[in-house]
């Protein structure tokens, strides 16, 4: 096994605590996590190999910003805006963090009725210490299940927490935007912490992106635990550059609901690893994601619905495309363990090569250990239907464009599912980006 | 003027590791202003020689030539083709998924305009309407997906739409009539007819001369084991409607096999 160098001292890290005025308990499990991941493994997802990645790279603070202190104690820090933030005044509920800095926080008058919560990570930890010690690292996201998940532990440098009090309900959705610089040398360890109370209702709406390419790494978690009977829209648009571990890991209870719709839309190499646990009886998850790699990159998407309760629902649709060198893997897993009586879990994983170099995987994984279910699976990795391409030409359209009005259908069941046109429009638009980029790449090397 | 001309064309295709040849030296020349028919029977090359003419790449062209105004299309792709001023109305259209019916014709007619000029929503949506109201469609068939879940006879219909709305210079109808009903045939009709004129020309083929009845044919070409064997004017269809292609074939003396008969 490859011999880790921990990234930090121990002396440094409890420096770190301190400066960001941290939970004892938390630095304690820092301490604890420095120590354990260099020796835990990295966790295995099928045919994708990341091993080699640079994953643990960059500095718990910005290089260039020594003299800007990244310590919450002063909320009035501004956040420099984002240059996307046009609708903010539009945007009922906006979030918006950059690098790891004290987030912007603008709640619509609905949000701050029904008492939601939205905070930096560390101030989080202040005024919530014990939603802290209920849910951080402990029931979706395990602090030291393996050396990404430790590692993460040790050096989240920032994040947000994000709480819906029971019976909280949304109408509008609240909207994040999650930037990294990418350039400035540090360690992107950004922690989402989401709790939707019972019976709660919200939309989310991410949004990840990276300015600029830039050697270090980022090690982001979400976790998200739905308290019994919580329903929630999840929807992401990823646009990483940096080489990327990426968790986003939910835990439901009882009758508990989860929409996944996410874009994968990112420019660097990217190791997912996305994981509803459906514990509670009754309990729902629906995983929609599509994604489009291009050039050399590598995106290994791995998704795993697990049915533990009685009555569970798991679906996972999986659409991808790739073109160039580049490389996408999905796996869907989908897994009934003993006892989950009355489950369904089915899967659909596809991909489309849109070059002769492009690599392509679409793994359907059933693990079935109980009989009284229903389980089904459907992949195929293939190239674009031919009579359809035939029949776009044949009204005058370029190759190009016909191919990405085939592609776009093939994507489209993802983008049906976005609730807001705006965000519908904004990952369409990136779609198209992202093949137009391609294509030009690919017909430059022909 | 234009002028489409197809020279001695011969075509093969590749099926697994068996080569056919279908078309056996087609002559066939047409003009803006014309109506042409094609009849013959099934499996003859009809579909072959519509599909090679607009550039399927799935038919070789081992010899002879198709050329517009003088120009050889044989080595230009199925797109260049239809921005020269063909167009298909195919036997069996794609259907495809995500693209509304609309944005597909708007883009469609832009390929055909330069990139800076495209034609204004306002405008597009005057002519698609007009033309919707002629083929009595309904608006919501604009917005559906690309003949996702449409009727044989939609889908039909919905390729005649495209015609009126692209504007070609010529026309190829593949079997436009097949599984209509006879209002929907004479609708169909009626979208043909509006297009003619000295600047369209078009190529029509069917197996009935029902359909002759409503687009009255300026020449009419039958096709016998990958060839014209005759062609002659409208009453030839009519011939053909009671003698068959047997007697045809036997007043001709030509020896060709015809499917239904063994
Ligand atoms: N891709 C192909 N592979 C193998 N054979 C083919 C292919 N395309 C056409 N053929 C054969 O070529 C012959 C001519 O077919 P074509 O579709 O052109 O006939 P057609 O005259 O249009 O018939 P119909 O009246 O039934 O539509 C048939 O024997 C058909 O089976
Ligand atoms: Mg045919």
């Amino acid at each position: 096994m490859v011999r880790v160098k921990p990234f930090t001292t121990a002396a440094e890290l409890a420096t770190f605590s301190a400066d960001h005025h941290e939970m004892a308990s938390l630095a304690a499990l820092r301490q604890q996590a420095l120590a354990a991941y260099p020796q835990l493994p990295l966790p295995t997802f099928e045919k994708i190999r990341y091993q080699r990645w640079p994953l643990f790279n960059g500095n718990l603070a910005p290089e260039q910003a020594a003299n800007q202190t990244v310590t919450s104690t002063s909320m009035s820090a501004p956040v420099a805006p984002l240059a996307t933030t046009g609708a903010a005044d539009q945007e009922p509920a906006m979030i918006q963090q950059l690098d790891l800095q004290v987030p912007r926080v603008q709640l619509s008058a609905e949000a701050q009725a029904q008492g939601v919560v939205a905070l930096d990570f560390f101030q989080a930890q202040r005024e919530y210490p014990e939603l802290f010690a209920k849910y951080y690292g402990t029931l979706a996201a395990p602090a030291l299940a393996n050396r990404l998940a430790a590692f993460h532990t040790a050096a989240v440098n920032g994040g947000l927490l994000i709480y819906l009090p029971a019976g909280a309900k949304l109408t509008a959705p609240l909207t994040l935007e999650l930037t990294q610089s990418g350039d400035n040398g540090q360690l992107y360890a950004q922690h989402l912490l989401l709790v939707a109370g019972e019976n709660s209702e919200a939309t989310i709406l991410a949004t990840r992106h990276t300015t600029t390419a830039g050697s270090a790494s980022a090690n982001i978690v979400e976790e998200l635990i739905l308290e019994q009977g919580a329903q929630l829209r999840y929807t992401a648009i990823d646009g990483l550059k940096n080489t990327t571990y990426l968790a986003r890991r939910a835990y439901l209870f009882a009758d508990a609901r989860i929409d996944w719709a996410l874009g994968e839309m990112n420019d660097g190499d990217i190791v997912t690893d996305f994981n509803t646990d459906l514990v509670g009886n009754g309990s729902q998850a629906d995983f929609k994601a599509v994604a489009i790699s291009t050039g050399s990159q590598f995106q290994g998407i791995t998704t795993r619905l697990t049915n533990y309760g009685l009555h569970t629902v798991a679906n996972i649709l999986q659409h991808g495309v790739i073109l160039s060198d580049a490389t996408l893997t999905f796996n869907g897993v989908g897994h009934i363990v003993k006892g989950a009586r009355d489950s369904d879990s089915q899967q659909e994983n596809r991909v489309l090569m849109l070059s002769r170099t492009a690599r392509g995987d679409a793994n359907p994984i059933l693990l079935i250990d109980e009989n009284d279910v229903r389980a089904g699976h459907a992949a195929s990795v293939g190239r674009v239907n031919e009579s359809q391409m035939y029949y776009l030409m044949s009204r005058g359209l370029s190759k190009d464009l016909a191919e990405r009005l085939v592609i776009r259908g093939f994507l489209g069941s993802v983008l049906t599912e976005i609730p807001v046109a705006a965000a519908r429009a904004a990952l369409t638009a990136t779609i198209e980006r992202k093949l137009i980029d391609g294509q030009r790449h690919r017909d430059r090397a022909q | 003027m234009s002028v489409l001309e197809v020279r001695d064309l011969h075509v093969r295709v590749d099926d697994q590791n068996e080569h056919k040849e279908i078309l056996k030296g087609v002559d066939l020349t047409m003009k803006t202003g014309e109506i042409h028919a094609v009849m013959g029977p099934n499996g003859t090359g009809k579909s072959t020689l519509s599909g090679t003419i607009m550039g399927n790449p799935r038919y070789q062209v081992t010899s002879g030539d198709i050329l517009l105004d003088g120009v050889s299309l044989l080595d230009k792709p199925v797109d260049e083709r239809a921005r020269a001023g063909l167009f298909l109305a195919m036997q069996y259209p794609a259907e495809i998924v995500g693209v509304t019916n609309a944005e597909f014709m708007r883009a469609a007619i832009n390929a055909r305009r330069p990139d800076d000029d495209p034609i204004s929503v306002r405008q597009f949506i005057k002519e698609l309407d007009h033309n919707l109201a002629l083929l009595d469609m309904s608006e919501g068939m604009a917005e559906r997906y690309l003949n996702q879940g449409f009727s044989g006879g939609e889908k039909k219909r919905n390729e005649i739409l495209q015609l009126l709305m692209i504007k070609p210079t010529f026309a190829i109808l593949d079997e436009i009539d097949s599984g209509l009903d006879i209002d929907a045939m004479k609708v169909v009709a009626k979208g043909v007819n509006s297009m003619r004129g000295a600047a369209f020309g078009s190529l029509i083929i069917t197996h009935y001369q029902r359909l002759l009845d409503y687009i009255k044919p300026d020449v009419v070409h039958v096709m016998m084991g990958g060839r014209v064997v005759k062609s002659g004017d409208a009453d030839l269809a009519r011939k053909l409607e009671d003698e068959g292609y047997t007697g045809l074939r036997d007043e001709l003396g030509l020896d060709i096999q015809l499917t239904d008969e063994n």
